[in-house]
C-alpha cells in the first residue's frame, strides 16, 4: 500500500498576525512555522499506522519553496520514509491541488491523505480538489481510518453525529480530530530524517483563477462589562442585542 | 494553557547570541545541522504542553511520600521515565558508542529549560539517571557499561548520586560509608546516605546508586574516597535481579519540589549489599565531581527555568489585573477613568523587568558555559584548556545566580500578585517554594562562593580570571562600535576594573597567610562577580539584538530586540550599580565575622 500524505507549513498557533502592503500580503516578520497540525497529528500519524500494521511506504509531498524544507524535515523525523517537495510558492489552493495531482499521475498512489485544513487560512479545498483533478472519490472530516483489501471504511463526522462510509482505493481522505494520537518525534529519527530522501521537483504550469484583493483583521475584542449579579434582566439583554448569543 | 516559556528567547541566545549551530561543523557533530535540533526542541516543547505542565500543580499536591516502606510518587514519572528513554532524552549528549546522539551540551541544556519550566518537579529524574550513566560510562570497565548503561539510557532504571551523610553533608570529608573488598572484585557496602533525590519509586525496576564510600584502610579526608556503582537489584548468573540489600528507610517531606523525591537509603543493613568500584581507588571524589559539574549547571538551569516560569505568571497577571490610575502630569489621577491594568504602574514595571532581566541572562549565562563545555572537548588542544578554564571559573557563578536572584525574582512577582501571589489558587507561591532549594543543591551558595573566590580566581596563578576578562573585553569593544551602547560598555568596563580592584585588595590577606580573612566574605564576592559576568551577558544580548536592528538580519520581531536592549538598560542601572556597596563592604578594613577573642556578638 502507497500512501501519500499532503503536508503543509502553517504560522505558529500564537504567532502575531499582521499584513503588508496595502492588506494584501502576509506580514512574516518575525513568525515562526509549524507543520500544520492536522496534517502531522492526524493524516500523517495514521499513515504511519497503517503501514506498521499492514506494510507499504509513506511519502510526503509538499507543494512549496525551500522555506518549507524545515518542516517536510520533522514529517521524516516523526517516521515518513521520503519526501517530495513541488518547487513553486502557490497563491491558492487550487494551484496546491494542481501539482500534487499532476504528481500522482506520473506516481500512482493508493491513499492520499491530507488535513481536513490548514490553520491558517482554513479552506479545506485541497483535498477535494485533488479528487477532482484525478478523478476519484473524497471523503472529508475522517475520524477514523481503516484499510481492507481495496477499499477503505472512513468514519467521518457529520452535523449532529457521525456517519461511516466504504470508499474504493484509490481516494483522497481528510483527516480530523480523533484519526491519530500525535506523535512525537525521538532523537534517532530526528537524525535519521536528515538522510532521507527530499525529491525536490519542478512545478507544472498554473494560472490563478481568482486574486486576493486584501485582507482585514477581525476587530479587537471590546473591554470587558461587569453586570451586577442582581440584574439578570441587564445580563440577558447584553447576550441578546450586543453579544447576539442568545 | 498559559504561558511557562519564550522559546523565541531561547533561540534567540542559541542562535543569534552565541551562534551555536557552528557546532555543527565540528567532525563530532557533523550528523547534526539546525533543522534537527529545533525538531528536537518544538518536540519537546509539544511533549512539555501536553505531558509536563498539565501535571505540574498536581504534583504538588500530591507529594512523594513513604508508605509500608516504599516511595510512591505522582505516575506521570512513571509515563516520563519511559518517554523520555523512548525518545532520547536521556543522555543524548553520550557518544555513539555509548549509546547517545552526540547531541551538544548547549542543546541538551536548552532541552531542559524547555521542561524545568514545564515542571520542574519531573526533571531530576531523568537528569540525575543520565548524569550517573555518564559517569559510568566515563569511568567504569566495559563489563560495568554493559551491566547498566544501556538500561538507564532507554529510561527503564533509573540512576542517581550518594554522597551526603547523616553526619556528613558540606563536609564530604568526613563520610564514613564503608567499602570492603571481595575476592570476586566487587566491594561489600555498608552505610547511610541521605538526601537523594530520585531515590526510590515504584515506576523504574532498578535504581542504580553511585555512591562515595571509603575502601577499609584508606587515608582520611577526600584523598580517600573512591566511588561505587550500587544497585538496588543485582543481576544475578542468569540475568534476573535480585535485592541487594539496598534500604529505603524514609522520605524527607520538603517545602517544595515535593514532587521530587528525597529519599534515606541504607545500605547493607543486612550485610548483603555489593557494589563495583567505578574508576580508580580513592579517586571517587575528583570522579565524582564530573557528574558534579554537570549537575551545577543543571541546578542553575533549573532555577532560570523555574523563574522563568515564574515570570510569564506574574507578566500575565500583570497585564489582565486593573487596579488604580495613572499619575497625570501634576501628580492628579482621574478617578473617573477605568482603572489601569497594573503593568502600567512604574513600581510593577520595574518588578517585571527585574524578573526578565534575571531569567533572561541567567539563560544566556547558562548557555554559553554548556558551550564551553562542548568546545572543551571538541576543538583544538589549546582551545580545549581555555574552555575548560572559563567553564570551571562561571560553574558556580552559573549555579548560585540563577538560585539566589531567580528566588528574588520570583518573590518579585509575587509581589505583583498581592495577596493572591500568597494563595495556593495561582501558581507563583510553587514557584516560591520550588527555587528555595536550588541555592542548597549540589553544594550551598556559601559551598559555590567559596569554590569561585577561594579555586577559580586563583586557579592558574589568576591565568583563568584573565581569560575571562579577555571575554569580557571583546564583548565591550563589540558594544562600543555602537554609539548608544557605548555607555553601558564603559559602565561594564568600569565594573570590571573594580572587581580585579577587590580581588587584588583580598589577595593581600591570602599572601600574608590569612586565608581566613580571603575567603571571609566569598558570598558578598559572589554577588558582585555574578553581577559582572550577567551585565556582560545582558551587553552581549544587546549588541546582538542592535546588530540585527541596524542590519534588518532579523529573525524575531523588532520589538523583541528593543526589548533585550531596554532590559540591558534596566540591569545596568539597576542591578550593576548595586556593586558600588559591594566593592566597599569587600574592601571594608573591619572583619566583623571572624571573632580572635572568640567574644560571642549573637548574645
Amino acid at each position: 500500500m502507497k500512501y501519500l500524505v499532503c503536508i503543509s507549513r502553517t504560522p505558529e498557533t500564537t504567532a502575531k498576525i499582521a499584513f503588508t502592503d496595502g492588506n494584501t500580503q502576509f506580514d512574516k516578520n518575525g513568525v515562526q512555522y509549524i507543520l500544520n497540525p492536522y496534517d502531522e497529528w492526524y493524516a500523517l500519524v495514521r499513515a504511519l499506522e497503517l503501514k506498521e500494521a499492514g506494510g507499504g511506504t509513506v511519502t510526503v509531498i509538499n507543494v512549496g519553496t525551500a522555506e518549507n524544507d524545515a518542516v517536510i524535515r520533522k514529517a521524516l523525523a516523526i517516521g515518513a520514509d521520503d519526501a517530495v517537495r513541488i518547487d513553486t510558492d502557490p497563491k491558492s489552493a487550487m494551484n496546491v491541488a494542481k501539482q500534487i495531482s499532476e504528481y500522482v499521475k506520473s506516481n500512482p498512489h493508493d491513499i492520499i491523505l491530507c488535513g481536513k485544513e490548514t490553520i491558517d487560512y482554513n479552506s479545506g479545498e485541497v483535498g477535494g480538489m485533488i479528487a477532482e483533478f484525478l478523478d476519484i472519490p473524497f471523503v472529508s472530516y475522517g475520524e477514523h481510518l481503516d484499510i481492507e483489501g481495496s477499499s477503505a471504511t472512513v468514519k467521518r463526522d457529520i452535523e449532529g453525529g457521525s456517519q461511516t462510509v466504504k470508499v474504493n482505493l484509490p481516494a483522497v481522505i481528510s483527516a480530523a480530530k480523533g484519526m491519530a494520537e500525535q506523535r512525537i518525534p525521538n532523537m534517532r529519527g530526528i537524525m535519521m530524517a536528515k538522510r532521507k530522501p527530499l525529491n525536490i521537483v519542478p512545478a507544472v504550469p498554473f494560472e490563478d483563477a481568482a486574486t486576493v484583493i486584501g485582507y482585514t483583521l477581525p476587530e479587537g475584542k471590546s473591554a470587558v462589562k461587569m453586570i451586577d449579579p442582581e440584574n439578570m434582566d441587564e445580563l440577558v439583554r447584553l447576550l441578546q442585542e450586543e453579544a447576539k448569543v442568545l | 494553557m498559559s504561558k511557562y516559556i519564550s522559546i523565541e528567547n531561547l533561540k534567540f541566545a542559541l542562535f543569534e547570541l552565541l551562534e551555536s549551530d557552528k557546532l555543527f561543523a565540528l567532525d563530532h557533530y557533523k550528523d547534526l545541522d539546525k533543522d534537527s535540533v529545533n525538531i528536537m526542541m518544538d518536540a519537546i516543547k509539544d511533549y512539555a504542553d501536553k505531558s509536563m505542565y498539565p501535571v505540574f500543580k498536581e504534583m504538588d499536591q500530591q507529594p512523594a511520600v513513604y508508605e509500608d516502606g516504599k516511595i510512591i510518587v505522582h505516575p506521570a514519572i512513571g509515563r516520563f521515565m519511559k518517554d523520555a528513554g523512548e525518545n532520547g532524552w536521556i543522555g543524548p549528549t553520550f557518544s555513539y558508542e555509548d549509546g547517545g546522539m552526540q547531541l551538544p551540551h548547549v542543546f541538551h541544556t536548552a532541552a531542559s529549560h524547555i521542561m524545568e519550566c514545564a515542571n520542574n518537579n519531573m526533571t531530576g529524574y531523568t537528569g540525575l539517571t543520565g548524569g550517573a550513566a555518564n559517569l559510568i560510562a566515563t569511568y567504569g570497565t566495559s563489563t560495568l557499561k554493559e551491566m547498566y548503561v544501556s538500561n538507564m539510557l532507554e529510561g527503564k532504571w533509573a540512576g542517581t548520586m550518594c554522597l551526603t551523610e547523616p553526619q556528613a553533608g558540606s563536609s564530604l570529608s568526613d563520610i564514613i560509608t564503608s567499602a570492603s573488598p571481595q575476592t570476586d572484585g566487587s566491594y561489600k557496602i555498608k552505610g547511610h546516605k541521605i538526601f537523594i533525590s530520585g531515590g526510590d519509586h515504584e515506576y523504574s525496576e532498578n535504581f542504580i546508586h553511585l555512591v562515595l564510600a571509603r575502601i577499609e584502610g584508606a587515608p582520611l579526608g577526600t584523598k580517600g574516597i573512591s566511588l561505587f556503582a550500587v544497585p538496588k537489584n543485582r543481576i544475578t548468573d542468569n540475568s534476573g535481579l535480585e535485592y541487594n540489600d539496598v534500604l529505603t528507610a524514609g522520605e524527607f517531606q520538603k517545602m517544595g519540589q515535593k514532587g521530587y523525591c528525597t529519599t534515606h537509603l541504607v545500605f547493607g543493613e543486612n550485610d548483603d549489599c555489593y557494589g563495583h568500584l567505578v574508576g580508580a581507588e580513592n579517586q571517587g571524589l575528583k570522579n565524582m565531581f564530573q557528574m558534579m559539574n554537570g549537575a551545577r549547571i543543571d541546578v542553575g538551569m533549573t532555577a532560570a527555568s523555574v523563574a522563568t516560569a515564574a515570570f510569564y505568571a506574574s507578566l500575565q497577571y500583570a497585564q489582565e489585573r486593573s487596579q488604580g490610575r495613572r499619575i497625570l502630569p501634576g501628580g492628579v489621577k482621574n478617578v473617573e477613568a477605568q482603572q489601569t491594568s497594573i503593568i502600567n504602574h512604574p513600581d510593577v514595571k520595574r518588578m517585571l523587568l527585574l524578573q526578565k532581566a534575571v531569567t533572561e541572562g541567567s539563560i544566556a549565562l547558562l548557555l554559553q558555559a554548556s558551550l564551553y563545555h562542548d568546545l572543551s572537548h571538541h576543538s583544538s588542544e589549546e582551545d580545549k584548556e581555555k574552555y575548560h578554564l572559563l567553564l570551571e571559573l562561571l560553574t558556580p557563578i552559573a549555579k548560585t545566580y540563577p538560585s539566589e536572584m531567580g528566588r528574588v525574582s520570583i518573590s518579585n512577582g509575587l509581589q505583583i500578585l498581592g495577596g493572591y501571589g500568597f494563595c495556593t489558587e495561582f501558581s507563583l507561591e510553587q514557584y516560591y517554594r520550588d527555587i528555595r532549594i536550588m541555592s542548597l543543591y549540589e553544594g550551598t551558595t556559601g559551598i559555590q562562593s567559596l569554590d569561585l573566590l577561594g579555586r577559580k580566581v586563583v586557579m592558574k596563578n589568576g591565568e583563568t580570571m584573565k581569560l575571562l576578562t579577555k571575554e569580557i573585553i571583546a564583548s565591550i569593544a563589540a558594544a562600543s562600535n555602537y554609539d548608544d551602547l557605548k555607555p553601558y560598555a564603559d559602565k561594564l568596563k568600569s565594573a570590571s576594573k573594580n572587581l580585579e580592584q577587590v580581588v587584588m585588595h583580598l589577595l593581600q590577606f591570602a599572601m600574608s597567610g590569612n586565608h581566613e580573612r580571603y575567603i571571609a566574605d566569598a558570598t558578598i564576592f559572589m554577588e558582585m562577580m555574578s553581577n559582572v559576568v550577567i551585565a556582560w551577558q545582558w551587553l552581549k544580548m544587546a549588541t546582538t539584538a542592535k546588530t540585527a536592528l541596524v542590519t534588518g538580519n532579523t529573525i524575531q520581531t523588532s520589538e523583541f530586540y528593543e526589548s533585550k536592549i531596554h532590559t540591558m538598560r534596566f540591569f545596568f542601572k539597576y542591578e550593576l550599580a548595586k556593586n558600588n556597596g559591594f566593592k566597599e563592604t569587600l574592601m571594608d578594613p573591619d572583619s566583623l565575622t571572624i571573632l580572635e577573642d572568640k567574644k560571642s556578638v549573637l548574645a
